[in-house]
């Protein structure tokens, strides 16, 4: 390990300085490129299935947006800003919001039994299957987007915060 | 089922101590976030009921299972999320104080006094 | 309530919220969009709390709404319910009242900050979460609001990231705050893991006689994350720095509405959920005037030294929230007219420091956005160049000062009569000294900014533009509204608020049906009487009374202090205004400031003033040690007198 680092010490193989820990490592590269769809596929999972195993919309947006930190270990600041733009990213997590928003009014529109706010108005099927419980399967997806929108430009932020501060 | 409320009574009290006695910005936050976990310890372990299940409607459900009390892991829930959103708000002033006043020693960063 | 009634308290919780996601969705294009959007969501919860005064207000009812229509089954809760009494509408007139004002003031008063997208979503949140805090009836919804709350206004407060201020003060409050909404959620697990429900309805007809231990160190842990919220005295340090560095806007908003919210926390806790420990009970009463008197004196103590307008500004809230909670320490006195007359002076002065207080505050926003500084030393004879700001700030201080047609003279004797029948007289002497200290320094603020002689550099500012004189006029016309017509007021809002606070058995009942708090509590439970004719505004004999025990007193101490003390006072040399006269002086002028007005009071108490300044020594640690000594001191009492 030692002897890698000092070889990529002197090559000016990125655009970083030599002093910073972010070099475009292969064996990091290589299992990022692993890693990170196996991630996203995994908080989707986590978010479908938010009423039948432990889970819901913000432990799966947590875990998808983790996909930036892993995206700025491995491609550096650059690559992470080619990928996402963040005004894009902010627009999205309104959009979220008012997502959850409309849902949970369509209990005073339709109003199964009375008209009440979130009241849960889309057809249960049988218990136990994928599209059950009414509208709280569309809740998980309205939260979860909104959480990973929101965390993934959190990350976006600090980082290049961090960046600017050291150049 | 004591062994829990030891631990979550534990971690409440280093993290009560941290926030007391370092100086770093950054122990603080720490500190805080340590406060936090050990109330959301001391929230689940109330819901405990001895001989429950995880509280999911699976697919052979059948009447007459036994839960445990379901409302307290909705209430960590939103507690994890709240003790989340005041780490990041946190660390941000952090980098902010950083930027502005050139330390975290929270023996320097006084200079609204009085 | 069914009918429109009860879709009203939904809409104005949820409108807001809805703003503040449109607004962010706009980005930072389209300034007037999002002004247009931000007065028009503050207006509509005005509306519908207005008109939400004739159900509740004038009929009596009391409205109640099941979120996601889950309605207690078998009379167990199961749902999140909101619910309006007539207490809670007050706190949700000032509430949206204010917001609606500090809205309008905004559009002209943000005008040269930039990344305002952020600015007004959070403001909107702000409103939304507050309005929501005081609508609902579950006791873990009003731990979500609040958090919604301190997050928005510790957003807020570090808006302006480019002064080193609102980092530091953003920081302290992040701590400070997030350590009282940890208190508040520990007791509330605690009281869940003995009532097993949410609302607070059933929380206290449950816990009706089933005291023990741990609900007893959950009462002590909520009164002290309350007491963080709403700035009683360990944990009052945090407002001095974060009110200072806030926009003006926003610091009218935290100071005279955010304070406001904690002590709608604390009579929650005390009057609903542990109703039968605490009313009626001397070691309660006891605690809360004490602590009240404790908060009025340190907080006016640490006004006079101030040199900074809106740091003194925080410095005067947390002395007249020590006022409020005199009031309401009264309310749990067991001579039931006493009683009465104490819960409507603490509502009363709720409603006046909400307007008064916010009048000053946009005093001093007013300034700030003319002359560029807020700094005592700095300014001078600004009457000249802005009169109405003037004439606005000079109504400000007659209010708070307690001079008989503003509204402070009426809550204020309300309290000192309270305090002195209670039996609690050395409590209504110390009342009139903070009075006193209050024109004292208020009077030295007004000298300082407004007299004088004027700077050469604010030669040329100009008056405040219109939208921005509106708020405040409209603000100082309550205040004389309410001095002048209390009755009113009393009538209307006063009596009403005072009543539901005691009504139990009706806010249980509405959740579920009739008759389940009676049998619960195997008895009725009486609400005292309670009429306008009983407050005694004008009662001679009492007035008269209270004379005569002042002037002995004042005796007294005068005989007991010029004994002794022949010392010689050295006097600081290094200002040129304290030279002899002898010509030739250093400079032309000497802005015969504020601070040295009370030269002789401060010199001659030096080393109690010093003690204090030492005391709030900036460092974070030493602000949460005390925070956690208050809550140790607090379980210890608690522990030892129930």
């Amino acid at each position: 390990m030692k002897s890698n680092k000092k070889s990529y010490k002197s090559s000016p193989s990125t655009n970083k300085k030599s002093k910073n820990i972010k070099v475009n490592d292969v064996i990091i590269t290589s299992c990022a490129n692993v890693v990170l769809p196996i991630a996203i596929i995994l908080g989707a999972y986590v978010i479908m299935h938010g009423h039948l195993s432990p889970g819901g919309g913000f432990q799966g947006g947590v875990l998808i947006a983790g996909a930036v930190a892993i995206l700025y270990v491995a491609y550096g600041s650059d690559g992470v800003r080619k990928l996402f733009n963040i005004t894009r990213l902010k627009a999205s997590e309104s959009m979220g919001a008012l997502g959850f928003i409309f849902i949970a009014s369509l209990g005073l529109i339709y109003g199964v039994g009375g008209y009440r706010f979130f009241a849960n108005t889309i057809s249960k099927g049988t218990p136990g299957t994928l599209f059950s419980s009414g509208t709280i399967f569309w809740m998980n997806f309205a939260v979860g987007y909104k959480v990973l929108t929101g965390i993934g430009a959190l990350i976006l932020i600090m980082v290049s915060s961090l960046n600017s501060n050291k150049e | 089922m004591l062994l829990n409320y030891i631990g979550a009574f534990l971690l409440i009290v280093f993290g009560l101590y941290i926030i007391l006695v370092k100086k770093n910005l950054i122990k603080i936050v720490v500190g805080m976030s340590l406060l936090d976990t050990g109330i959301n310890l001391l929230l689940v372990s109330v819901g405990f009921r001895p001989g429950g299940t995880a509280p999911l409607f699976m697919n052979d459900l059948k009447p007459g299972s036994f839960f445990v009390d379901p409302v307290p892991q909705a209430l960590t829930l939103t507690s994890i999320v709240i003790g989340a959103c005041v780490t990041a708000l946190a660390l941000s002033l952090v980098i902010k104080v950083k930027e502005h006043y050139g330390t975290i020693d929270a023996d320097k960063v006084r200079r609204l006094n009085g | 309530m069914n009918g429109y009634s009860s879709i009203l308290p939904l809409m104005a919780i949820m409108l807001p919220f809805l703003a503040a996601f449109i607004i962010a969705l706009t980005g930072n294009k389209a300034l007037g969009l999002k002004r247009v959007l931000a007065v028009i969501f503050t207006f509509i919860p005005l509306l519908a709390v207005i008109l939400l005064f004739k159900p509740i207000i004038e009929n009596g009812h009391i409205v109640s709404y099941w979120l996601g229509n889950w309605v207690p089954e078998k009379t167990w809760a199961i749902g999140i319910g909101l619910e309006i009494d007539a207490f809670g509408l007050f706190c949700g007139l000032i509430i949206t009242l204010t917001c609606f004002l500090s809205s309008i003031f905004s559009i002209r008063y943000m005008e040269k900050d930039n990344g305002l997208e952020k600015y007004y979503t959070m403001f909107m949140l702000l409103t939304a979460s507050m309005i929501g805090f005081v609508f609902t009836g579950d006791l873990f919804n009003m731990y979500v609001m609040l958090e919604i709350m301190t997050f928005a206004a510790i957003g807020l407060t570090a808006f302006r990231n480019h002064k080193y201020k609102s980092i530091e003060a953003g920081f302290k409050y992040i701590v400070i705050g997030s350590l009282g909404s940890s208190l508040i959620l520990l007791g509330t697990v605690l009281i869940y893991a003995q009532a097993h429900t949410l609302n607070i309805a059933q929380i206290s007809a449950i816990l009706h006689g089933n005291y023990n231990a741990v609900t007893i160190f959950a009462l002590a842990l909520m009164l002290t994350g309350y007491a963080v919220k709403a700035f009683l005295v360990p944990c009052h340090t945090w407002p001095a720095d974060a009110h200072m560095s806030a926009p003006s806007s926003i610091s009218m908003l935290l100071s005279g509405v955010m304070s406001k919210t904690g002590i709608f926390g604390i009579i929650r806790i005390l009057y609903m959920i542990y109703r039968s420990k605490c009313v009626a009970a001397p070691s309660m009463e006891f605690l809360m005037i004490f602590w009240g008197t404790i908060t009025m004196l340190i907080g006016a103590s640490m006004a006079i030294i101030q040199t900074d307008f809106k740091r003194l500004l925080a410095f005067s809230s947390v002395s007249q929230i020590g006022y409020v909670i005199v009031g309401f320490g009264v309310g749990l006195s067991a001579k039931t007219s006493v009683a009465v007359t104490g819960t409507m002076g603490g509502l009363y002065h709720m409603l006046n420091h909400a307007m008064f207080k916010s009048l000053a505050f946009l005093c001093a926003g007013a300034v700030l956005y003319r002359t560029g500084t807020t700094d005592t030393t700095k300014l001078g004879g600004l009457a000249k160049k802005m009169p109405y700001t003037t004439v606005l700030f000079m109504i400000s201080l007659a209010s708070i000062a307690g001079m008989p047609p503003f509204n402070g003279f009426v809550s204020k004797w309300l309290i000192y009569q309270s305090t002195f029948e209670a039996g609690y007289w050395p409590v209504t002497i110390i009342a009139l000294l903070v009075s006193v200290m209050t024109l004292a320094y208020f009077i030295k603020l007004a000298q300082s900014v407004f007299f004088g002689k004027i700077h050469k550099e604010h030669e040329n500012i100009k008056e405040i533009p219109w939208s921005m004189r509106v708020p405040m006029i409209v603000l100082a016309a309550v205040c004389i509204f309410a001095g002048t017509f209390w009755n009113v007021i009393s009538d209307k809002l006063i009596e009403p608020a005072a009543y539901a606070i005691y009504n139990i058995q009706g806010y249980i009942d509405v959740m579920f049906n009739k008759g389940y708090a009676q049998n619960m509590f195997n008895h009725e439970i009486p609400i005292p009487k309670m009429t306008r004719a009983m407050a005694g505004y004008w009662s001679p004999i009492n007035w008269l009374l209270l004379f005569v025990v002042l002037i002995i007193g004042f005796i007294v101490i005068a005989s007991l202090l010029s004994k002794g003390n022949k010392k010689e006072s050295i006097i600081d040399l290094s200002d040129t205004k304290y030279d002899t006269f002898t010509g030739g002086e250093k400079e032309y002028f000497s802005h015969m400031a504020g601070n040295d007005l009370f030269w002789g009071l401060k010199h001659q108490f030096r080393g109690y003033f010093k003690t204090l300044k030492n005391a709030h020594s900036g460092i974070v640690n030493d602000y949460v040690l005390w925070v956690a000594a208050c809550a140790a001191v607090v379980t210890i009492y608690l522990f030892a007198v129930l």
